[in-house]
């Protein structure tokens, strides 16, 4: 195949060819390249660059990409820090830093006036100008006459703040625990009549980092293995596709550099009442070793993390470390990294941070509208929040560790979180945000709570754009 | 009426009338005492009532219902009635109301009222709302809230209340209900949530949910119970809360699937339409009588959810268990049912009078009673002895010697308490009652068996099967065994003075199977002489031990045996029940919490112990006056001067009436809503009280100067008009020492268990008190004699507890004083001694029920339990399963019990007497006490049929039930029992369980005991008690932990989350956690170990270890992990 017929080749499909292109293709390009490099394509681009030819040339070797090391780091994780007894001190250590921290990231956002304490001396006697103070929901509630009342809290002591039904931000809802900003004139006897609610968010300005190199993440969790609904077809079909043993995307499969699984690798043991009945592997360690037999199947050159969730040999207490050195162990594929729940991660220089997802059960208790359906909506009023699990005292158990770890920063690229076995994908301000469904098909559980699962089909992000495709392994 | 003159003897009528005169004599003075003004009313707030019809419409308060219900009662059964009442009501025959909806509210609550033989509160509290609604096509349909405490009207009433509503429905012309989709999935949710917060009887499928809220023609809705909110079908249009409603999932599980069979036959009686998806229901749910192929299946139902310290008995069906006997003691029935005393006592005290059994069969629970005419137990010494212990005393010499319990001895169940269950009849042992019916039919003499010759003579002579008494347990060994054990005799035994043989294990194991008693000295088995005889003859020897010729290859070990032996031998050991400890026997007084003398405020001025005399002296500046305290109370006022105060009786002398306004808009003299707000207007206001000047009045009315240690007030009052009641009660109260409950009485718990017949001497009645009371002939028709003679109990008279008596003794000093010096009349009980107790009226009243009965205290046992007819029992909606209610003087109830009293909240009607029934009709009370059986001795035919496994609704005819005798004055006269017992308070007053301090020594004392019982799996054992409460404790514990409330210390207020202030925001208080890490693994330790020691399986101590490591997770430091000694070393 000389010059002439490559771009005779390239033109039917509808691409042009740049010079340096061609040259890079080289005398007598393996057809099998011509036609990666074809799939590889962006379609709505016209002419074929050196770039692309570069890229199809790595993908078509693998032994070649694997030779320049990713980068991967750890940013932020529990494991081995984790230095909590469970004293009362603790508990408002850990109350106080989530205080201060968000607090921070609002400070200079919400009016030019310094803020005030919440305990101020003048506020019982009323203050006509406007103040701005920031503080910790303790309770919120609906008076008779559709407004809301709001108990704030900061460490100076606590104050009651009506919004008043017509104001725009009545709509935007208001969790237990959150750190807001509020602005508004203060009444006789000490309420603040709210006129702002601001958050910590996410800056209008976030611009996301990217990849230099093409590079790309599957996002997998719950894969559940050990239970009796575990998908092991769909299962053995991702493991073949990674293994370049399927035409479907193989494009993506070239790219991947990176396979991510935040929590609830395995079913585990003693999770809800009667799981015994539910288990195909009843011994917890067995179910590990099971996992450890798939994951030495993934190429080699591909980077794994592993986070634990809640159905985990962990402790169920939150922030959870890594799975334990007897698990550990277990795992012979080489590059196997262990994270804790949750855990902010650094690949190819875009910052992942992972978070199983438990708070999802209480957001969709407490936050109007949100569905296990929809999880990325939830997800985006939780890095609105800037935290990762709000409300104290629901379904997500804490370990009132001193650094609260929940608190989100610095700003991720990418958000991954499992647990409600949905997949969900969405944006908020430059933030990739995904939920990664499950490899467990429904169960009798799931069925009464009127969940419907997204199995066998993953989310995989592109680390040079943060584009997300989702390839279905399901039948 | 000549109606109620046919249904009772000239002498039963006699024993009323002397109850009603003594209540009349007590409400007369009673009343003296309410008409002096210090009460919320001026009359007795305990109306009495005489029948169903009456206390229905008390209950319901609507005139002219009694009547009305009386005369559907005489045409129909009860039931029938119950739906033909409500359509009445609801087509406007009786009663008035305001719209439709109000109609049928109180239609289908006094349909449920009649069900319950108008005792329970639950139609009224369980039966919040009816509303009309429309379908999604325009049409009207009914929905009917059900509340928590519909719990309490049982599953029966719960179902026939949706019944009676459809029966409304379709007289006023409503259309059915027609549920969207995501209705029903909502329902399927939500009943199973329910199902993980509380217990429900019966955990239904998903689709017979589905099934039911299909179908349903009216709506089963409810107020939310729970905190809890369903997850998946929220916001669902039509269900007014996402929280969980409790009463859905009650009536639809426990009332409608577990009921399907009843509903199902008044559907079919009335025709309805509209029912037929029950036949799905029957078909789909689990059968309620067990089909016949199942009828030998063990079941282990009764061990599931097993406690620490509460020992199994028994395993399913397993040999060496409790052997079943048919039959009916003085003190059983009823669910109750009767073991030997010795058995109690070898169980390690575990089993005492009134403990609780959850067994395999009848039913699920039996309270225990002593009966020592049935086998006691059969025990294994360290020696090798192996001895039947058939008295108490025996039983505690040895007890410390035992190594092993062979045998449990009998369960005495009454055929009775089979019919209630409806549980197919197990095959009878071959007992001494049978054995004499046989013997009958072969001869008229009378015969003598003293021996195992004379047993074998009777036998060859009448043909008739060996006597019981000389019956081993053959079919709990091989015919292998038998002939080894013969091989080991004829090879080995020696005669000298019985029997004497080295101890061999496989033959020495057979002996104790058996249960044949044995001594071991020297290495040698010895049997005495006529166990000998016994053996020699059984194994088909000659007496010189040499083999006779038998051939008794392929036979079952009894057919072996009759065979070797020449005469027929039976089993004594056919049917087995396996049992495990429920719930420990109570007999104590009632206190609440924290205790109280006086319902009167005190705020936090009492500190925690709810101090008057604190409070009284309390200030909250140095410049405050002491004891001026602010507090919420209701406004009364007087319509005589028209001063307005908190008090009942105005110092003018008048008594004052609650006065209403709504204290935001300082509006007074206002009902209804308030004209300017819209709030609902109210008696309650907070006001400053002198509650010193208040306390040093009451002590000076009284003459006293508080002498007691404490006077304990609320903290808050919680009725609806904040009546407070006055001071003098508490003052006299502490003063005597007792304590009250919410409704102004004073009262006694007690464990139900059940007489007919009791002898004056175990009850400590003289028989002067005993021809006093109206006792004139024993149960033979003698005169009374001797305390040892056996009477038949009176239905009203109870049989109370020595520690009661005490309690009930400073109880009447209290009334006596408050009497004579608050209300300056004559005392009334005067008594100092037990003796002086005995023929004083009580009102007998269950938790949940709201109608107190009548009765009479006729003596006193040492049993922990409150013995009475089980009419008695019944009459209050309670059976002797377990269950436990409580006495109070009735000068007591009428004088101080006040509805005022009663707490503004869902369920505050309950356990409250808002009605007294005066004369128990039989007819009127639970049904379940129509089936206990009353005759001495029970026929042949019964045992035989027993061996079909027949069910007992077959065997009704021959079987002299209270059923009836209804109607007739049988029904209160000449019972009897099979099985007589010495004492009724015999074996052990309290049960280990209440004796043995930590849940360490608890657990040490359950494991020890399965070990020694041949009937028990000890590893099974230890796995359930992790699995069911160890596990659960630590995971629920360990999240508490992770979501915990803090307290402040010293205030007492909860905080969702610490402030973070990290101090009290409220009173800078020091706030602490109010879960422990003690708390989380206090069972770690020992779960562990005992995990370890009994082997359980790798499963549970997998699930143990991650526990372990997310504790040690959750309370280690990783950067500071505990350094040991040897590291510095």
């Amino acid at each position: 195949m000389d010059g002439i017929e490559i771009v005779k080749a390239l033109a039917s499909k509808g691409y042009m060819v740049e010079p340096d292109a061609l040259d890079a293709l080289g005398r007598d390009p393996d057809p099998g390249i011509l036609d990666r490099l074809v799939s590889g394509l962006d379609p709505s681009a016209l002419t074929v660059t050196r770039d692309d030819v570069a890229r199809s040339l790595r993908a078509g070797n693998i032994a070649e990409q694997t030779a320049r090391k990713p980068a991967l780091r750890i940013l932020s994780d529990i494991t081995n820090n984790s230095t909590c007894i469970g004293d009362y001190d603790e508990f408002v250590g850990y109350f106080r830093d989530r205080y201060g921290r968000l607090g921070d990231m609002m400070r200079h956002r919400i009016s030019a006036r310094p803020i005030e304490s919440i305990k101020k001396k003048g506020f019982s006697r009323g203050e006509k100008s406007e103040v701005a103070v920031i503080g910790m929901v303790s309770d919120v509630r609906d008076t008779a006459n559709g407004n809301r009342l709001v108990e704030l809290e900061d460490r100076t002591g606590s104050m009651g703040v009506l919004i008043s039904k017509d104001k725009d931000f009545f709509d935007s809802p208001l969790l237990l625990d959150e750190v807001v900003g509020v602005s508004g004139t203060v009444k006789e006897g000490g309420l603040l009549m709210a006129s702002g609610v601001i958050y910590p968010d996410v800056p209008n300005t976030n611009v996301p980092r990217r990849s230099d190199e093409p590079a790309a993440v599957a996002l997998i969790s719950d894969v559940h293995i050990g239970s009796n609904t575990f998908l092991e077809d769909p299962w053995m079909r991702f493991i073949d596709w990674l293994n370049g043993d399927s035409d479907a995307h193989h494009d993506l499969a070239s790219r991947l550099k990176y396979v991510v699984v935040a929590g609830d690798m395995v079913d585990g043991i003693g999770v809800y009442p009667g799981q015994e009945k539910e288990l195909h592997i009843a011994d917890v360690y067995d179910q590990y070793r099971k996992a450890a037999e798939y994951f030495d199947q993934f190429p080699r050159h591909l980077k794994i993390v592993i986070a634990p969730g809640n159905h985990d040999a962990v402790r169920q207490a939150e922030p959870q470390p890594a799975l334990p050195e007897e698990v550990r162990r277990m795992f012979r594929h080489p590059n196997v990294t262990f994270a804790g729940n949750p855990s902010a991660v650094e690949m190819e220089g875009v910052r992942l941070l992972i978070y199983h997802g438990r708070s999802l059960d209480d957001l969709v208790s407490n936050l109007p509208g949100a569905s296990y359906s929809k999880p990325e909506k939830a997800m985006a009023e939780l890095l609105k929040r800037r935290h990762l699990s709000p409300i104290y005292g629901g379904k997500v158990m804490i370990a009132p560790e001193a650094k609260d770890h929940f608190v989100i920063d610095p700003l991720p690229d990418i958000m991954h979180s499992g647990h409600v076995h949905t997949v969900g994908v969405c944006r908020y301000r430059g933030v990739t945000l995904v939920n990664s469904g499950t490899w467990q098909s429904q169960t009798d559980f799931q069925k009464r709570m009127n969940i419907q699962p997204d199995p066998a089909r993953i989310p995989i992000v592109d680390l040079q754009n943060g584009d997300v495709k989702i390839v279905d392994f399901g039948e | 009426m000549l109606s109620d003159m046919a249904k009772t003897s000239e002498a039963q009528e006699r024993y009323f009338k002397s109850l009603e005169g003594e209540f009349g004599r007590c409400r007369e003075l009673a009343g003296r005492a309410r008409s002096r003004g210090f009460d919320p009313q001026l009359e007795v707030e305990v109306p009495s009532a005489n029948d169903l019809a009456e206390r229905v419409e008390v209950l319901m308060g609507i005139p002219g219902l009694a009547p009305h219900i009386r005369k559907c009662e005489e045409k129909m059964s009860r039931e029938e009635a119950s739906l033909q009442v409500a359509a009445d009501i609801a087509e406007g025959l009786v009663g008035r109301f305001d719209t439709k909806a109000d109609a049928i509210q109180c239609a289908v609550r006094t349909a449920a009222a009649i069900i319950t033989e108008g005792v329970v509160a639950a139609p009224l509290e369980g039966i919040s709302q009816v509303s009309i609604a429309k379908n999604d096509d325009g049409t009207e349909y009914i929905k009917i809230y059900f509340a928590g405490p519909i719990r309490s009207a049982g599953g029966t009433a719960e179902a026939l209340s949706v019944l009676a509503a459809d029966y409304v429905r379709r007289k006023v012309g409503l259309a059915p209900y027609k549920p969207r989709p995501d209705v029903v999935e909502r329902y399927v949710e939500e009943i199973a949530l329910y199902k993980s917060i509380q217990h429900l009887q019966y955990t239904p499928t998903d689709e017979e949910i589905r099934l039911i809220v299909r179908n349903l023609p009216v709506c089963v809705d409810g107020e939310p119970t729970e905190d809890e909110e369903v997850q998946g079908y929220r916001d669902v249009t039509g269900v007014d809360t996402n929280r969980v409603r409790g009463g859905i999932a009650l009536v639809i599980a426990e009332g409608l699937i577990l009921k399907a069979p009843k509903v199902k036959k008044h559907v079919d009686k009335l025709k309805f339409d509209g029912w037929e998806f029950l036949d799905k229901v029957i078909a789909g749910s689990k059968p309620a009588d067990e089909s016949h192929d199942e009828k030998v299946k063990p079941k282990d139902k009764f061990l599931v959810d097993l406690i620490a310290g509460r020992p199994v008995f028994g395993h399913p069906s397993r040999a060496g268990g409790f052997r079943l006997r048919y039959g009916r003691g003085r003190n059983t029935g009823f669910a109750a049912a009767g073991i030997h005393p010795a058995s109690m006592v070898i169980m390690d005290d575990f089993i005492a009078t009134g403990t609780q059994l959850k067994v395999e069969r009848p039913g699920k629970a039996a309270a225990m009673v002593p009966v020592d005419s049935v086998d006691g137990p059969t025990v294994r010494l360290m020696n090798g002895d192996v001895l039947y212990i058939g008295t108490v005393d025996q039983a505690r010499a040895i007890k410390k010697d035992v190594s092993g319990i062979l045998d449990n001895g009998e369960i005495l169940i009454n055929y009775g308490d089979f019919l209630e269950n409806n549980h197919i009849l197990m095959p009878s042992p071959y007992v001494l009652e049978w054995w004499e019916q046989d013997l009958a039919l072969a001869t008229k003499e009378k015969v003598q068996v003293r021996s195992a010759g004379e047993a074998f003579d009777v036998s060859e002579k009448y043909g008739v099967p060996l006597h019981p008494k000389y019956t081993l347990m053959w079919k709990d060994v091989s015919t292998e065994d038998i002939l080894q054990l013969r091989e080991h005799v004829v090879k080995t035994g020696r005669l000298e003075d019985g029997l004497r043989m080295p101890v061999e294990p496989r033959s020495k194991r057979t002996l104790e199977l058996l249960l044949l008693p044995h001594e071991v000295r020297s290495g040698a088995v010895i049997l005495d002489a006529d166990r000998a005889a016994l053996l020699v003859r059984c194994l088909g020897l000659n007496p010189d031990l040499s083999p006779k010729e038998a051939d008794v290859s392929g036979l079952d070990p009894l057919d072996a045996v009759s065979k070797m032996s020449g005469v027929t031998i039976k089993d004594r050991a056919l049917s087995r029940i396996g049992a495990r400890m429920g719930r420990p026997e109570k007999s104590k007084m009632r206190e609440m919490k924290p205790p109280v003398h006086v319902l009167f405020p005190v705020g936090d001025a009492g500190g925690n112990r709810r101090s008057l005399e604190d409070a009284a002296a309390f200030t909250r500046n140095m410049n405050d006056r002491a004891g001026l305290i602010e507090v919420e109370m209701g406004r009364r006022k007087c319509p005589g001067c028209g001063a307005v105060t908190f008090r009942n009786r105005c110092d003018c002398g008048a008594h004052t009436l609650p006065y209403y306004g709504c204290p935001d808009c300082k509006i007074d003299n206002i009902t209804g809503a308030c004209p300017k707000c819209g709030k609902p207007a109210t008696p309650n206001v907070r006001m400053k009280v002198d509650l010193k000047g208040l306390y040093a009045e009451a002590l000076e009315n009284l003459g006293e100067r508080g002498n007691y240690e404490i006077l304990k007030g609320v903290q808050g009052l919680i009725s609806s008009e904040m009546t407070p009641e006055p001071l003098e009660k508490g003052v006299l109260r502490a003063k005597h020492g007792v304590y009250m409950f919410k409704d102004g009485t004073v009262r006694y718990d007690l464990s139900d268990v059940p007489l007919t017949h009791f002898k004056p001497r175990e009850i400590g009645l003289s028989l002067e008190k005993l021809k006093q009371l109206g006792y004139e002939k024993d149960v033979y028709g003698r005169p009374p004699e001797s305390g040892e003679q056996v009477f038949e109990l009176k239905v009203q008279d109870i049989v109370l507890s020595h520690d009661c008596s005490t309690y009930l003794i400073k109880t009447a000093g209290f009334i006596d004083d408050l009497l004579e010096k608050f209300y300056g009349l004559p005392r009334y009980y005067n008594v100092s001694s037990e003796e002086e107790l005995i023929g004083h009226l009580v009102i007998g009243l269950a938790p949940h029920t709201s109608a107190g009965v009548l009765g009479r205290i006729l003596g006193f046992t040492g049993a922990s339990a409150g013995y009475a007819h089980p009419f008695f029992h019944a009459a209050k909606r309670r059976n002797c399963d377990g269950d436990e209610d409580c006495v109070m003087l009735l000068m007591d109830g009428l004088i101080n019990f006040s509805r005022s009293y009663l707490p503004d909240r869902r369920g505050g009607k309950m356990d409250a007497p808002l009605v007294l029934s005066m004369r128990i009709d039989p007819k009127e009370v639970d049904k379940e006490s129509h089936n206990v059986d009353v005759m001495a001795r029970y026929p042949r035919e019964f045992y035989l049929a027993t061996l079909e496994y027949k069910s007992p609704k077959d065997l009704e005819k021959m079987m002299d039930l209270v059923s009836r005798r209804l109607g007739t004055p049988a029904q209160y006269e000449g019972f009897m029992f099979t099985n007589d017992t010495g004492d009724i308070a015999a074996g052990p007053t309290n049960s280990a369980y209440k004796t043995l301090g930590s849940m360490e020594d608890k657990l040490k004392a359950q494991l020890e005991l399965g070990r020694r019982l041949r009937a028990v799996d000890e590893k099974d054992v230890a796995e359930r008690v992790i699995n069911s409460h160890f596990l659960p404790d630590l995971i629920g514990n360990l999240r508490a932990f992770s979501t915990q409330q803090m307290r402040c210390v010293k205030c007492g207020a909860r905080y969702r989350r610490p402030p973070l202030c990290g101090t009290c925001p409220k009173c800078g208080g020091r706030v602490i956690l109010t879960v422990h890490e003690g708390a989380v693994t206090k069972y770690m330790e020992v779960s562990i170990n005992i995990a370890r020691e009994y082997g359980v399986s790798s499963y549970t101590l997998q699930r143990l270890e991650l526990l372990d490591l997310s504790i040690k997770s959750l309370f280690e430091n990783d950067k500071s992990k505990q350094v040991i000694l040897s590291d510095f070393m």
